[in-house]
């Protein structure tokens, strides 16, 4: 099947593709530049493979180019990745947005971090970088030192502008009630309507994916870790196995069965959280303060099972580092209490009328634009987005597991609400399964000499499918993207807002999940 | 309502008495690390693993000093998994809020 669709597309853009590689699930084909938008259109529309990530890597040192990969998820676990070479001397790339809207961020993106342009982008303004930073420093060139403080200058950042008669501008933010993390949200209103939203966020961007290129690799883990608070196993996970995939390795049965208990735990923590945020901030205090309880009794679990009550410090490349074998029982016993325990608060949460009220029809999301977008996780299949990742890429121990992808169309609040709550018992049958056919043997197997290369790394965090790009030269990290689910989720929230009103926002912000942390790296 | 009630009951009181009533972590806790002087040899292979690089050594007047600093640590066991002689541990202790940086770091030292 993957043979022949390579065929298929050599043979529709025969002298545009210049070379092709393969390694694992994932198929490189190196094409002209000036063929690239119309070879991802194609992928994208005519074969209907969504579009994941773009990301640029500097490679002057090797052959004097920059280069730019699209990376596509194709069906029968597969990827597809076209990559252009880009000419220091002529730093410009074709638009894709026009035809993707989804590559909007990450074009952008690009222009910051390594000064290559998109031409012909229909929104060219800066999205990392803010107007004090100035001209010509790209941190993600290899020729950008880490230590480099750039001095400040004066600049303007312009705002989308809804002009007319009794239309007011709303400025929420960056500073926020609350200890959250900061984020600008420009609304227009007409009234209590909202007009349109605009966020600009980036306001803590930590040079993330900079770091990662001075790190070991073992120390790298923990940075992975930490990019998104409440999704370290995720992050953690797809890191290690990007760089597994990369040394050929493949980790003890044991362990991957351990790594899918993890991420589970951490799939129903979140969203018992979420559930308490969304019933907090349509006034149910009661069902937040159960859903709380219940994400305690879970944060408990954790600490008891791995020392840490976010599961911190467990992955590692090649295993585990803690066996949790003896918890079996803890763990079963703890869960079927939870069961018992969410199924009677989401029965009192669904049919009461004030919560159905707030939630259902708020914060519409049509499947239209959740596909352009890639919206990915609970909010993508809230809005009939059929995707998972634990199904279509499948990793650890889920090949061998059973479990439902839940998806809803109405793409309402109460929608993704729905989703979570599914998701919740599916984890929980997940744990029960994994646990019951835990297998014996070693939780760790030794990564050393890693041979250079690089290598995709994915999970189903809480928020949506997260995806690591690790290439390893040297037996250390030469580039490490990360594209955490925010990135590609923020951006549906201008669209979830339209139409409802203002003091829906925090519903429809909470209902979305949205990490600044792992978006802003 | 009758039902909110009934499982308002049914839960009970969930809070614990804390502070007042210490709250023991569970065996296991990734907590404040240890240092037990007897056992280390100063061979450094801690002050390489670890991640954020809060632990180091130095020499002053003729003294050979090792420093671990709580202030930056990640509580990640790095150096607990490395140490030779098993002079590093994680505890089960969390309280760690200070007033000083200074209040943070744990030393031990060795006459050269």
């Amino acid at each position: 099947m993957s043979e022949e669709l390579i065929e298929t597309i050599k043979k529709e853009f025969r002298s545009n593709v210049f070379d092709e590689t393969v390694s694992n699930n994932e198929h490189y084909l190196t094409v002209k530049k000036e063929a690239a938008v119309r070879i991802c259109d194609y992928l994208y529309h005519t074969l209907d493979f969504p579009l994941i990530s773009i990301f640029a890597t500097d490679e002057r040192a090797k052959d004097g180019c920059f280069k730019i990969h699209y990376i596509f998820s194709c069906k029968d676990d597969m990827f597809i990745i076209i990559k252009i070479k880009v000419e220091e001397t002529s730093p410009r790339f074709a638009t894709l947005t026009h035809k993707i809207p989804a590559a909007n961020w990450y074009e952008r993106e690009i222009q910051d971090m390594f000064g290559l342009v998109p031409v012909g982008h229909p929104d060219p303004r800066r999205l990392i970088h803010f107007e004090d930073w100035p001209a010509g420093f790209y941190p993600l060139r290899k020729d950008f030192d880490i230590r480099t403080k750039p001095p400040r200058v004066k600049g303007e950042y312009i705002y989308r502008r809804v002009e007319g008669e009794g239309v007011y501008e709303i400025p929420v933010g960056p500073v926020h009630a609350g200890v959250i993390e900061p984020g600008h949200f420009r609304f227009s209103v007409a009234g209590e309507p909202i007009l349109n939203l605009e966020i600009r966020h980036f306001y803590t961007h930590k040079g993330v994916e900079k770091l990662f290129e001075s790190l070991s690799i073992d120390k790298a883990v923990f940075l992975a870790e930490r990019i998104s608070g409440d999704n370290s196993v995720a992050h953690s996970a797809a890191f290690c196995q990007a760089v597994e995939k990369v040394a050929g390795v493949d980790i003890p049965p044991h362990a991957k069965y351990i790594r899918t208990i993890l991420l589970e735990l951490e799939r129903i923590y979140n969203h018992f959280g979420d559930i308490a945020g969304i019933a907090t901030d349509v006034a149910y205090p009661f069902g937040a303060a159960h859903a709380n309880r219940l994400k305690e009794q879970v944060m408990q679990l954790n600490e008891k099972v791995t020392g840490s009550r976010l599961l911190r410090g467990m992955n590692t490349t090649g295993g585990v580092r803690r066996d949790i074998g003896d918890k079996n029982e803890l763990i079963s016993k703890e869960l079927a209490t939870l069961q018992n325990n969410f199924r009677e608060l989401m029965e009192l949460l669904i049919s009461s009328p004030s919560v159905a009220d707030r939630i259902e029809t708020t914060g519409r999301i049509s499947n239209e634009i959740a596909k352009g977008l890639h919206v990915v996780g609970p909010a993508g299949r809230a809005s009939g987005i059929d995707g998972d990742t634990r199904r279509d890429h499948p990793y650890a121990a889920y090949p061998e597991l059973e479990f439902k992808v839940p998806v809803r169309k109405a793409g309402d609040v109460n929608a993704r609400t729905l989703v979570r709550a599914d998701e919740v018992y599916e984890s929980i049958m997940l744990i029960q399964q994994a646990l019951s056919r835990l297998p014996e043997g070693d939780i760790r197997t030794d990564v050393n000499q890693i041979p250079d290369g690089y290598a995709l790394g994915y999970t189903e965090a809480p928020r949506g499918e997260t995806l690591y790009w690790v290439h390893i030269s040297n037996g250390r990290i030469e580039r490490c993207k990360v594209r955490d689910p925010s990135f590609c989720n923020w951006l549906a929230i201008e669209y979830a807002v339209l139409d409802n009103i203002v003091p829906d926002f925090p519903i429809i912000n909470k209902s979305l999940s949205l990490s600044y942390s792992g978006n802003d790296m | 309502m009758f039902e909110i009630l009934i499982k308002t009951l049914k839960t009970g009181t969930v809070t614990t008495k804390y502070p007042q009533k210490p709250d023991i972590a569970p065996l296991g806790f990734r907590g404040k690390p240890e240092l037990l002087p007897e056992k280390c040899n100063f061979c450094g292979e801690c002050v390489k693993a670890c991640p954020p690089g809060v632990i180091w050594l130095d020499e002053e007047k003729g003294e050979k000093r090792f420093t671990l600093s709580c202030c930056g640590c990640i509580f990640c066991g790095m150096c607990e998994e490395v140490c030779p002689c098993g002079a590093i541990r994680l505890t089960r202790e969390y309280e760690l809020g200070s007033k000083t940086k200074d209040d943070l770091l744990t030393i031990i030292r060795r006459r050269v």
